[in-house]
């Protein structure tokens, strides 16, 4: 019953996963190439375009994920027990949900380009005079316009799987807490909290893959140099010449990499719940 | 004895299914016409303004559809090298026939491109009746960037780079390479220009090259080392030397030319350019620049060139695409587009061997009072450098200012 | 209670942040022109949509293809994922563990990785350039969903009313209608909602294996958010989210109310 959904994945998915690690080894027999070689793991490894684009995607994963993990905790807190407008917040975040990154990727665009709409409204409030003025929130160095993407899509993310979380936990062990003579801060930093620690950090781990490996995010928001890295290795991808291909191929490699350890880390962490789930 | 018949066949199917090209190229224009109906045409072109776009998918397709019976299927692309790659793929793939690609809306480098690799369909125009309204004793059509068409290309817009500005902002532009350097010198933050290989942003650079050159004359025919090292030296000086002037202090560039009229609509810079100086006039009736903008050409010259559709080597429907190429050459289909309402383009053939009402239209037009005429641009034309240059400045653009 | 006006500020603030991305996409597809600094367009027009919805803009047909696309993706997934996500929930066997790593592998692994390799091979197969091409490698991301999400729903099945409809005498086939597929119906209905939610914001296994002949509703909608036409692309934008709200509309209140993505607790989010 499994072997059909195996058959599929390992087919489609390994067959595309070994193949780019092929050519990055630049194996090409169609075209002569026969000897795998690291030519083009070395030359990415030297190339400092290569290792400026590594590091603005470890940037963009980690301040996303960072960011996303502490709002999402407090806003999954806020949504706990229920109050007037949780009805409705609900369903935002539900909506956020289907709403697709590149249509939220535009519109942090059309809000917080130096000619976008808060922008705007510094004009109108006196701020500032010209667009040059308002600070590069785009197209920055600093990919402030992507991290806030991220944080935009992926808070309700962590949100909804804390919030499931909080629901099986139930409200016992920390009333149980209290009962002991622990404070509010307490009963939640020393209890709660540990318990909520997998989910969160295998969310956060999702969180880090996505970030580190989306491509039209870092495309629509990015600035022109340093790229991020699944742009680089796009760009090279569709290179003319073969040699940026294989190398293009390399850098999916590495992508794929730090994808992996995130998975590692994310089957560490849900996999014995997932486990716990089934018995 | 059946399985000879089933050998047999299998051998006749790809012969009964598209001519081979030889075939294709010993037949009569009506024969021609007659292969291609009921077929399909896939037209990869650049698909950022929804006015060509319009012009094609609406206006085009329908005289195909009612007159021929060809369906035409638009793609729209950022950058013409991915029907290039496409192709590209294919051929290295084995896919000999039956490829994705028809019709490629392309000129410069991508035609060398294609052209060296063995990708495109050649030495057929002649079949076509409207090849005739082409001048092709004119170098600068014969000629794509330098390297000989050799009738591997059909012409479709003839352009030439401009620039635009606000009249209402800036009011007197500089109109010459030095007066600009030096204008974005006095006017820090206000001006910048796409990264190459962005191909608007590779034709600025061109222009400073030229400039540093001191005129065209010395960069005309093939590549040279020296004299490429000499010129872009100085160019790089100059380019170096304005970037701390430029937009957000020159750490950073648009990354297409797209960007960069975006950040001119919004007065985040003064100037634009484009090859295609009617793109200013479409941006203006959609709302996007205001109506005080104006263009303008450099009294060096700006570059001009034409630009050309191209069938594949493997494109499944060769007769159709013929066709299409046929009817936008033509003389009433290179008036519509003319008009400044459709999309203002700038004909590829010559006016005198078309018909009279044609040449009527054509001398009736006004143009887009944001639209340079082409015949003033004229004036001071720069031809193309071959493209072995473009590459050579790109690569160097990249390693020296790009940084 | 004290912190109650501070959870409804708090809320507010949230519901506005939420909501914020999406109003200056609503307001572009109306407006003829909107420069800095205005804050509001100056001129109205119907002109982004009257284009967005024309036959020449290939946002229609794009519409339509994402959908077919989607729709098979959801059927597949289905036919494949159900099954696999029974044999994962309800049964205990070595190598599970390697299983459900395989099967997040396609979900936490950038899709790059997955996209670069796919090209070259689907070329050997004829694949590339094709929608069937597109919906096997839209598979990948949503198969997986799909599985994980019956899993979850099988490990809370009993199978107690199976075995007693088998035993009087059921067959099968009437097993599976009456019985199963009533009880995992809710499961599966938010599978098949994440499914074609993962498929429909597909954007670069599209553009690597679409080869620029499958033209999906992203590729369009990225192609005018490049070509500075903003005024259009509010007005696919707002198309492109469409569908996503009207199957959360619809399997919400199929679902009596309650969130269908709070349903099974286990599976991360949608598009990925």
């Amino acid at each position: 019953m499994l072997a059909p959904a195996l058959l599929v994945l390992g087919g489609l998915f390994l067959s595309a996963l070994g193949l780019t690690f092929l050519r990055s080894l630049r194996y090409m027999p169609a075209i002569g190439l026969t000897e795998p070689d690291l030519a083009a793991y070395a030359a990415i490894l030297s190339s400092p375009d290569f290792l400026a684009a590594l590091g603005l995607s470890l940037w963009i994963a980690l301040a996303s994920t960072l960011i996303s993990a502490a709002l999402a905790l407090g806003t999954a807190l806020l949504l706990r027990r229920g109050f007037a407008g949780r009805g409705p917040l609900f369903f935002l975040i539900q909506v956020n949900l289907t709403v697709p990154h590149v249509v939220g990727a535009i519109g942090i665009l059309y809000l917080f380009s130096q000619s976008g709409f808060f922008a705007r409204l510094a004009h109108a409030g006196g701020l500032i005079d010209r667009p040059a003025e308002f600070p590069a929130l785009t197209h920055d160095p600093f990919a402030i316009g992507i991290i806030l993407l991220y944080v935009w899509k992926e808070v309700p993310f962590i949100t909804l799987i804390l919030l499931a979380r909080l629901q099986a936990i139930g409200t016992d062990p920390e009333a149980t807490a209290r009962s002991l003579g622990a404070t509010r801060w307490q009963a939640f930093a020393h209890v709660l909290l540990p318990m909520l620690m997998p989910a969160l950090l295998a969310a956060s781990a999702l969180v880090f893959a996505f970030a580190f490996g989306a491509y039209e995010i870092p495309l629509l928001l990015g600035a022109h140099a340093p790229r991020a890295l699944p742009v680089l290795a796009w760009q090279g991808f569709t290179d003319v010449d073969l040699a940026a291909r294989a190398e293009a191929m390399a850098m999916a490699v590495i992508i794929a990499l730090v994808g992996a350890a995130m998975l590692l880390a994310c089957a560490r962490l849900a996999l014995p719940a997932a486990a716990r789930d089934a018995r | 004895m059946l399985r000879s018949l089933a050998l047999l066949l299998c051998l006749a199917a790809p012969a009964l299914a598209e001519p081979a090209d030889d075939a294709l190229k010993a037949m009569t224009w009506d024969q021609i016409l007659a292969e291609a109906r009921g077929d399909s045409v896939t037209w990869f072109m650049w698909g950022g303004s929804d006015q060509i776009n319009r012009y094609v998918s609406d206006h085009v397709a329908g005289i195909l559809a009612r007159d021929h019976g060809i369906t035409l299927n638009r793609v729209g692309i950022s950058d013409a090298v991915e029907a290039v790659n496409i192709v590209l793929v294919e051929k290295e793939a084995g896919i000999t026939t039956g490829g994705a690609v028809d019709l490629i809306w392309i000129n410069g480098e991508n035609f060398r491109s294609m052209k060296q690799a063995g990708l495109a369909f050649c030495s057929y125009t002649d079949l076509l009746p409207n090849n005739a309204l082409v001048n092709w004793d004119n170098p600068a059509i014969a000629n794509d960037f330098g390297v000989p068409v050799d009738g591997c290309q059909v012409p479709w817009n003839t352009v030439q780079f401009a620039f635009a500005h606000d009249s209402a902002v800036v009011a007197d532009p500089p109109r010459s390479m030095p007066a600009l350097l030096a204008w974005i010198k006095a006017n820090p933050g206000r001006f910048t220009y796409p990264a190459p290989p962005d191909f608007t942003g590779s034709a600025f650079v061109r222009h400073v090259f030229v400039h540093a050159a001191g005129g065209p004359e010395a960069l005309l025919g093939p590549f040279d080392q020296a004299r490429f090292d000499a010129v872009a030296a100085r160019t790089w000086a100059i380019l170096n030397e304005i970037e701390p002037h430029l937009w957000r202090q020159g750490r950073t560039y648009p990354t297409t030319i797209m960007q960069l009229n975006e950040l001119f609509a919004n007065g985040e810079v003064d100037f634009t350019f484009n090859y295609d100086p009617s793109q200013f006039g479409l941006a203006v009736q959609a709302g996007l620049y205001p109506e005080t903008v104006r263009s303008f050409g450099l009294t060096d010259g700006t570059l001009a060139n034409t630009n050309y559709t191209l069938i594949p080597f493997n494109a499944p429907n060769k007769a159709a695409a013929m066709v299409v190429q046929n009817l936008l050459l033509s003389g009433e289909e290179q008036l519509h587009k003319a008009r400044p309402e459709v999309w203002g383009a700038s004909p590829a053939i010559e006016l005198s061997r078309t018909a009279p009402e044609v040449q009527a239209g054509f001398a009736a037009l006004t143009g887009h009072p944001s639209v340079v005429p082409a015949a003033e641009l004229a004036r001071a034309a720069l031809p193309e450098l071959q493209a072995d240059w473009l590459t050579a400045i790109e690569a160097g653009w990249l390693a020296e200012v790009g940084r | 209670m004290r912190a109650e006006p501070l959870r409804l500020a708090l809320a507010a603030a949230l519901a506005l942040w939420l909501a914020m991305p999406l109003i200056p996409l609503a307001i572009w597809s109306f407006a003829h022109g909107w420069r800095f600094p205005a804050l509001l367009p100056g001129e109205l027009t119907l002109d982004a949509w009257t284009y967005a919805l024309s036959p020449a803009s290939g946002v229609l047909e794009s519409l339509g293809v994402t959908i077919f696309i989607g729709l098979a993706v959801t059927l597949l997934a289905a036919l494949v994922g159900v099954p696999a996500g029974r044999a994962l929930g309800l049964h205990q066997f070595r190598g599970r563990g390697l299983v459900l790593m395989l099967l997040l592998a396609p979900v936490i692994l950038p899709g790059i990785a997955v996209a670069l390799g796919l090209h070259g091979v689907f070329l050997r197969l004829g694949l590339t350039g094709t929608v069937t091409g597109v919906i096997l490698a839209h598979l990948i991301p949503v198969l997986p969903y799909m599985t994980l999400v019956m899993a979850a729903v099988f490990a809370g099945f009993d199978t107690g009313a199976e075995e007693q409809a088998r035993a009087l005498g059921a067959r099968p086939a009437q097993v599976l209608w009456h019985v199963t597929l009533p009880a995992i119906l809710p499961g599966l209905m938010t599978g098949a909602l994440f499914a074609f939610l993962v498929s429909w914001s597909q954007y670069l296994l599209t553009l690597s294996i679409g080869g620029g002949r499958v033209q999906t509703l992203p590729l369009v909608l990225f192609t005018f958010a490049t070509s500075g036409r903003n005024d259009v692309t509010g007005a696919v934008a707002m198309i492109y989210i469409l569908p996503g709200l009207l199957i959360l509309a619809l399997t919400t209140r199929r679902l009596t109310g309650r969130s269908p993505v709070l349903g099974p607790g286990i599976g991360p989010g949608t598009d990925r």
